[in-house]
């Protein structure tokens, strides 16, 4: 469906994106993820025919998005970041004149109308003016005028900025849902949402694609040590000596003491490496009483601060 | 003979440019959004009351005058060459242009409209032929003056010539400014300075001659100057002297105003 190969787009002094390739496939529904200003929205306004790239070729349905820029445009719904609207217009003639302007006629312009807005819970809000909306409200317009001509791919660019955390969930449901009937590329700040909703996930940082697969996966190939947190009657320097001395430990810190000489500790371990049967042996040697061993696990989060942040300090 | 050419050249750009944007009805469903805002406005309101105002002081004085006694000028000559009418002109241009492209940029609305399968031209000439429309429905109320003025005194001297000669520059004047001010609004966001760039140019180019009386400059170009200075192109037209050579000016400015706005709204697209 999306067909990106080695995209660059320089600003004057700044190269915005650089050499990036990627393909999203028909049904596919992906993760756009990176830090600010990591050119997520320049490749977007690529892709939505808004810019013009500086070099390499980018194409929607097998349709460039420079050359044949109207075909592509008729194919894509389109949803940019902090979704401008029209103040002045009421949300049902400005999801009208919208759909006109998509090349949607007589019949269909009310019936498209309708079933966008019913999709996303605007009906009872349709003779509103646009000014008038709350933040939740606008951005489902912005949903809604994406969603209007019935469109194969669908760009969302951070739609959940901005919004409290139970209009978050139902705009995730909303993804989730069009995510079984259409080609969804999202950017987003917030992992735990790319975590539930994407098959696939893009890291860009600093205008270079840094990651590209599953979340699973991406979690699954994390190179950082494993944290094991526990919590044992111990003396504190006693035990960090003697579990520090386990093969496989790098680093034990004390996190906290409480009035009953319960020891809260933290333990960096070697990937690959699971040192918690061995913490347990030394407890019960040391006849020392433990109530918490417990290894936390890679969240795509940590994916993302080690691939974007691990470069920056290299 | 190059004449015939140049003019089937300009024919065949303009059917041209008219078949890209009616092109898939998209032009005309732009132009009908831009010209509802204009109603749904309050400032067209107060504009088009004003300029009301302005006409009925026009016409009162003129009245007042004529029937003082013979006079050799035309009710058209007092109400377009009149300081009410200059008032209106100044004002008009740079209040129903400033919004045009300054408040999309401003509100991001331009990418989602650019982002639709619409070109820049159609939303250009959409933009353009609705503050062009707005602006003739404008001097409508004017033309009831002059009805009542002929039904009141039937062989009055409200010659129709002088009144053709007017509307003739009223809507050349018209063309040509609102190119002005659409070019003023895609240059900025911000609305203010579109509308004093607006009001700066139509000043300038309707003064040019009478400013330079004042400045030391080549008789040359005083002649120059004199040669397209709007207030001397109102008096020869509302006299009824339909000048070719003012038609073409304009007209052909305009054109060159809105390709240069073109490109300045195309801009974005040029690569680094």
């Amino acid at each position: 469906m999306i067909q990106v190969s080695n995209l660059t787009k320089r600003y004057v002094g700044r190269t915005a994106v650089d050499q990036i390739s990627f393909e999203v496939g028909q049904g596919e529904v992906v993760g756009f993820l990176g830090p600010n200003g990591a050119g997520k929205t320049t490749t977007i306004r690529i892709l939505t025919g808004y810019l013009p790239a500086s070099s390499g070729t980018a194409s929607i349905a097998g349709f460039d998005v420079f050359r044949d820029s109207m075909e592509a445009r008729r194919r894509i719904g389109y949803m940019p970041e902090n979704v401008p609207l029209y103040e002045d217009m009421r949300v049902k003639e400005y999801l009208r004149f919208r759909a006109q302007l998509k090349g949607l006629r007589g019949r269909d312009v009310r019936k498209n109308v309708g079933e966008a807005m019913d999709l996303c819970g605007l009906t009872e809000m349709r003779s509103k003016m646009i000014g008038s909306l709350s933040k939740g409200y606008r951005q489902r317009v912005g949903l809604a005028d994406a969603l209007l001509h019935k469109p194969e791919l669908l760009i969302l660019d951070e739609p959940t900025n901005g919004l409290d955390p139970n209009q978050i969930r139902r705009v995730r449901e909303l993804i989730k849902q069009l995510g079984l009937t259409h080609t969804i590329l999202v950017s987003t700040h917030i992992l735990s949402e790319v975590e539930m909703t994407c098959d696939r996930v893009i890291i860009l940082d600093r205008g270079k694609v840094r990651a590209c697969d599953t979340p699973a996966n991406l979690v699954g190939r994390m190179r950082t040590a494993r944290t094991i947190s526990l919590e044992l009657q111990a003396e504190a320097p006693l035990a960090i000596d003697k579990i520090k001395t386990l093969p496989g430990v790098k680093k034990v810190v004390k996190e906290s003491i409480d009035e009953n000489g319960w020891t809260r500790l933290t333990v960096r371990a070697e990937s690959g490496r699971d040192v918690r049967e061995s913490i347990a042996l030394i407890a019960a040697d040391n006849a020392w009483p433990l109530r918490e061993l417990h290894a936390h696990k890679a969240t795509l989060e940590d994916v993302f601060v080690e691939i974007t942040q691990s470069e920056h300090s290299s | 003979m190059s004449g015939t050419l140049i003019i089937v050249l300009f024919a065949a750009t303009l059917a041209l440019t008219l078949w890209q944007f009616f092109k898939r009805g998209t032009g005309p469903v732009l132009f009908i959004k831009e010209l509802r805002s204009f109603f749904l406005s309050p400032v067209a309101w107060v504009v088009l009351a004003l300029v009301m105002l302005l006409n009925g002081f026009s016409f009162t004085s003129a009245l007042t005058d004529l029937r003082a006694g013979d006079r050799t000028v035309t009710l058209a000559v007092y109400t377009f060459w009149s300081f009410p009418f200059w008032l209106a002109y100044f004002f008009i241009f740079p209040v129903i242009t400033m919004r045009l492209f300054a408040e999309e940029q401003k509100l991001g609305t331009i990418e989602t409209l650019l982002t639709a399968p619409v070109s820049t031209l159609q939303v250009l000439l959409s933009k353009y032929l609705a503050a062009l429309t707005f602006y003739l429905v404008l001097w409508l109320p004017s033309m009831l003056n002059f009805l009542l003025f002929r039904i009141n005194a039937p062989d009055s001297t409200a010659a129709i010539g002088s009144l053709q000669g007017s509307y003739t520059i009223i809507f050349l004047l018209g063309a040509f400014n609102i190119a002005i001010g659409c070019l003023a609004s895609a240059l900025t966001k911000n609305q203010l300075v579109a509308a004093m760039i607006c009001f700066t140019f139509c000043l300038l180019h309707f003064l040019v001659g009478f400013v330079l009386q004042f400045v030391p400059v080549p008789e040359a170009f005083r002649g120059f100057a004199d040669y397209i200075s709007t207030h001397l192109h109102v008096r020869t037209f509302v006299d009824g002297l339909i000048d070719t050579r003012q038609i073409v000016y304009y007209i052909s400015f305009a054109i060159l105003l809105l390709t240069t706005t073109f490109h300045v709204l195309e801009f974005r697209k040029w690569k680094v």
